[in-house]
């Protein structure tokens, strides 16, 4: 092992030691990155399914013209053809007024009988049109409408843009939220931490000045107390992770079974990645705490 | 005359220790020291002398890079104090050992660990830091105690794991201010007797002390301060082991 290995180990003991020699300070350390990460953390989840959620709906989002009741074959085609070439256009599907009456047909299930004393087929030919994947937002959406709109042949259009907007400005609204709670919340525990470790420069004041006449650097003096707060931090970060699991967990039957039945999916926990990404926020926020500490503190 | 008060004492050599007109002012139109000159040799062992407020402190402090000079330079093992960056001085004062009245020993670590603490820092590795440990240890005749506490050892043992600490990396210098302040005679000389024994492996040694009932004993150089200037240098000589 290197001279550097067994600095870093020295280090690490000492940060542990740090931690240990002052419970009750680190504990509320731990405990503020936790609750911070927790409910930066419970909004990040709830932002993140809804996104999903968003990804999930954009896959069959589609615009559909409504074509006139009387459009030739020859105007079909041409139709078929100028949307095709419209950007933002990814495939076109031509609905005739039959397949649409089947589809209906097939919708209604049980009920279907009542549409066997029809007479004549009230429902128009449509072009169902599929947006590529650049295009599936409420934007992408009003575009290829905008384009549509008042060519040869077209009766009306439908499409889920205002579903989409109301739900941007939902998703806007929590992550919004979610950061502005985070700015906060984070400068409140950078501040909590930053007192934690400054107690704890205090407390060791003695150790340091003898590390000093002995010839320690200031990186030396330095890193354990920066450890320390990586240390409380990733401690936090865990913990939120936990609490966020087990709430995810009471919470989660409450509405499982409606978003399935709604989107065919159930909303999800935090990849391996994003848990570490939320260990690693806490971490981060013990480390910047720590340095906000020592900023300009302590000399050799 | 290798030391004094000014211009007509410069030191010329290439000795561990050398200033130059240094004074140290810490409020304005008060010295804690005042137009020193002074040289001291590798290897040789000088005392410090004089009353309460003399400086000789104020002149240890600025040895080991602790304080800076207000005025002149002072060269400490090639390397001027006054021009000295941040980063410089923990490497110089590994290469210094202090002792001071009051041993500052950490309470919460054994003895072996606060030993262990001068070589931890220049990243020594464990079982190369326990050997040197054990070995200065027992040298000092404290091999037995490495595992206690410092509250559990007299004044003396205390003192002599803090020179243990000074020792443990061989410095080229050891600095004591009032190294047997707290100690009473009979230990003061057992503590004096191996601050000597570096000076003969080639250390160089000052010790301030305002006992001069020691400095008689042992016939070393001795410099005395009043008010912040040198008023006698009892011996320029090449040190005497």
């Amino acid at each position: 092992m290197t001279r550097t290995a067994y600095k870093w180990l020295l280090f690490i003991r000492t940060a542990i030691r740090g931690i240990v020699a002052s419970p009750v300070t680190s504990g509320i350390s731990v405990v503020t990155i936790g609750v911070t990460l927790v409910l930066v953390g419970a909004f990040a989840l709830l932002l993140r399914n809804m996104e999903e959620l968003l990804d999930q709906f954009g896959d069959d989002l589609r615009v559909t013209v409504y074509l006139e009741s009387d459009v030739s074959d020859e105007t079909l085609r041409g139709l078929e053809q100028l949307v095709r070439e419209i950007p933002g256009v990814e495939d076109v599907d031509v609905v005739s007024p039959d397949e649409a009456l089947e589809r209906f047909r097939a919708s209604v299930g049980s009920g279907s009988a009542l549409l066997d004393g029809l007479d004549v087929n009230p429902l128009p030919a449509s072009l169902e049109i599929s947006l590529s994947a650049s295009r599936r937002s409420a934007e992408g959406m009003e575009a290829v409408a905008n384009a549509i709109e008042g060519l040869a042949g077209v009766e009306s259009l439908g499409s889920g843009r205002d579903w989409v907007e109301g739900y941007l400005r939902a998703v806007a609204l929590v992550r919004g939220v979610a950061v502005g709670l985070g700015i906060i919340l984070a400068f409140a525990t950078l501040l909590i931490v930053a007192n934690t470790i400054r107690l704890g420069v205090f407390a060791r004041r003695d150790e340091l000045e003898i590390l000093s006449l002995v010839g320690a650097s200031r990186s030396f003096v330095q890193t354990p107390f920066l450890l320390e707060g990586v240390l409380l931090g990733a401690g936090g970060g865990a913990i939120a992770l936990g609490l966020l699991y087990a709430l995810f967990r009471l919470v989660l039957p409450g509405f499982e079974f409606g978003l399935e039945l709604l989107v065919g999916s159930a909303p999800r926990f935090f990849s391996s990645v994003e848990a570490l990404i939320v260990v690693a926020g806490g971490a981060g926020l013990g480390l910047f705490g720590s340095a906000a500490a020592l900023g300009g503190g302590w000399r050799p | 005359m290798r030391g004094g008060g000014g211009a007509v004492n410069t030191p010329r050599g290439d000795g561990a220790i050398r200033m130059f007109h240094v004074s140290k002012s810490y409020l304005a139109g008060s010295f804690a020291l005042r137009d020193v000159s002074i040289e001291l040799a590798k290897g040789e062992f000088v005392f410090l002398t004089g009353p309460s407020g003399a400086g000789k402190t104020s002149l240890l402090k600025m040895i080991f890079g602790a304080e800076r000079p207000s005025e002149g330079q002072i060269v400490v093992l090639g390397r001027n104090i006054a021009r000295l960056g941040e980063s410089a001085v923990p490497p110089l004062r590994r290469r210094i050992g202090v002792v001071f009245q009051d041993f500052k020993l950490l309470p919460r670590r054994t003895v072996e660990e606060n030993v262990a603490l001068a070589l931890q820092v220049t990243g020594t590795p464990p079982r190369e830091t326990r050997a040197r440990v054990f070995a200065i240890l027992k040298q000092l005749g404290l091999q037995h105690r490495r595992y206690h506490h410092p509250l559990s050892l007299s004044g003396g043992e205390q003192q002599r794991v803090a020179i243990a600490r000074a020792l443990v990396n061989e410095p080229e210098i050891l600095l004591a201010d009032e190294p047997t302040g707290n100690l009473d005679p009979e230990l003061t000389l057992e503590i004096m007797d191996l601050i000597a024994s570096a000076a003969l492996r080639g250390t160089t040694v000052v010790v301030a002390t305002h006992e001069l009932e020691i400095v008689r004993r042992y016939g070393k150089r001795a410099v005395r301060l009043e008010g912040g200037k040198i008023v006698e240098d009892t011996q320029a000589s090449i040190p005497r082991t």
